[in-house]
């Protein structure tokens, strides 16, 4: 593909793209979920997103970031989806709001374990542009410039949206 | 170790800086190989429904400049003339359509074709196409008539293409379905001129559309203009006749194919008219 994609400035076939980045896309989500399950479904849905996506991405530079933002994504709404269902489950009382606020910004998956909601509690309080900088950066080891391509801002705000959640996670403990 | 204490290490490998976990609190690689062996099949699988067509592309230098060239299963899909600024853009429909991988054979079996019906093998051309890239039946109809009814050394006008096709006042819809075919030479829409006689626009440039007419036996004047000799050739009664013809004025223009010359309008099966005789 390479003498044609460079004249057109075409992403490199889509077989190539899987190939390509499988094993980084499948750590991350094995790292974020915790849960094999979880993540065997996940890696399937973020390949399938992509794959339908894939007409509109612009350029093979923007293809790593893009990645990991459909994956972070469907983290995201699963962790959302999973707390949501825990509550209907234990159909206790939540006086404290903490199952709501789990609910309604949590980043990382699973949850399923009693020892994971501390960590992913903390990280579920932070807003939401904070939260996925820092989990792109620390499950993803993603550079700032691929954040920011990532989230749509700067590497420089990428940067800080890292430094903000740092701060107020350690200020928490 | 327990899930709590193992939390409390990640949370303050977290916090020490900015920078990425590190490897020990990542799966390890035969986790991850583990886990990407249990999911190929059944990606595979899920992936095998939402598939797009395959179409194979190339970039080729022509005797008609760059061009984009994209193939189906079915065909020659787009032909893109990338030195053109004002060429409808296939590059977009081919990738939302269709999945695409480089093939440099498809490249050169388009060029050979081209170069072969430019030295004068008009059949060259002559390949079943894919006309997915079109976006409506009409203009598929359209531009399907066009490629049967309209040989080379003739030229159709747009208000004749639109009559041919059932729509009558549709000279601007004929126009719009030319500028944006999508497989321009195999579908040959540079045979379409105006009514008044002039050569009207092309996707490639009218320099080109010329060229294309000039190499299939129409010596097209400076001034645009169809050159003497052309004979109309009319759609329903296949008989040709000069255009002062008393008959072929009375006849209607809508209906007609001008050909180069009467051999052309005999090869194409016609024949001459009795009152004006047509060399």
């Amino acid at each position: 593909m390479e003498a044609t994609a460079k004249k057109l400035a075409l992403p490199p076939p889509f077989e190539e793209a899987l190939s390509r980045h499988e094993r980084e896309i499948m750590r991350f989500l094995l790292r974020m979920t915790r849960d094999q399950n979880d993540a065997l479904d996940l890696f399937q849905e973020t390949w399938l997103r992509a794959y339908r996506a894939y007409p509109q991405l612009d350029s093979e530079q923007g293809l790593r970031p893009w990645l990991y933002r459909i994956a972070t994504n469907l983290c995201r709404n699963r962790a959302r989806d999973n707390m949501r269902r825990a509550r209907v489950i234990s159909n206790g009382d939540d006086p404290t709001g903490d199952d709501y606020h789990l609910a309604s910004a949590s980043v990382a998956g699973g949850g399923r374990h009693e020892g994971v909601i501390h960590l992913r509690r903390a990280i579920a309080g932070l807003p939401h542009k904070q939260g996925q900088a820092l989990v792109m950066r620390k499950f993803a080891g993603l550079e700032y410039e691929e954040i920011g391509a990532a989230l749509e801002c700067s590497a420089d705000s990428a940067r800080a949206s890292v430094y903000q959640a740092l701060k107020k996670l350690k200020a928490a403990r | 170790m327990n899930q709590t204490l193992k939390d409390e290490i990640l949370m303050r490998e977290m916090l020490d800086d900015d920078g990425p976990l590190g490897m020990d609190s990542a799966p390890d690689d035969a986790a991850v190989d583990a886990a990407l062996r249990a999911v190929r099949s059944k990606l595979a699988r899920t992936l095998g429904r939402a598939r797009r067509p395959l179409a194979r592309i190339g970039v080729i230098d022509s005797p008609v400049g760059r061009l984009l060239v994209a193939e189906s299963a079915r065909g020659p899909l787009a032909v893109q003339f990338l030195d053109v600024p004002e060429a409808p853009d296939a590059l977009a429909a081919l990738r939302e359509g269709f999945d695409l991988v480089e093939d440099a054979d498809v490249g050169a079996r388009i060029g050979r074709e081209i170069e072969r019906y430019l030295s004068g093998d008009m059949h060259a051309l002559d390949r079943p196409v894919d006309l997915s890239l079109v976006r409506t039946d009409f203009q598929r109809r359209a531009l399907m008539r066009l490629r049967r009814a309209v040989p080379p050394g003739s030229v159709i006008t747009y208000q004749a293409l639109a009559a041919a096709v059932g729509a009558p006042s549709g000279q601007r819809a004929i126009g719009n379905t030319m500028a944006t075919n999508p497989v321009p030479l195999y579908v040959p829409c540079h045979r379409v001129i105006r009514s008044d006689g002039t050569i009207g626009n092309y996707g490639g440039g009218v320099a080109r559309k010329i060229k294309l007419l000039r190499a299939e036996g129409f010596s097209v004047a400076r001034d645009h203009r169809l050159p003497a000799g052309s004979v109309m050739g009319h759609l329903v009664t296949h008989i040709f006749c000069r255009p002062q013809c008393h008959a072929a004025m009375r006849a209607d223009r809508a209906k007609s194919i001008i050909f180069a010359n009467s051999g052309r309008a005999r090869s194409a099966g016609l024949r001459a008219c009795k009152l004006c005789h047509p060399a």
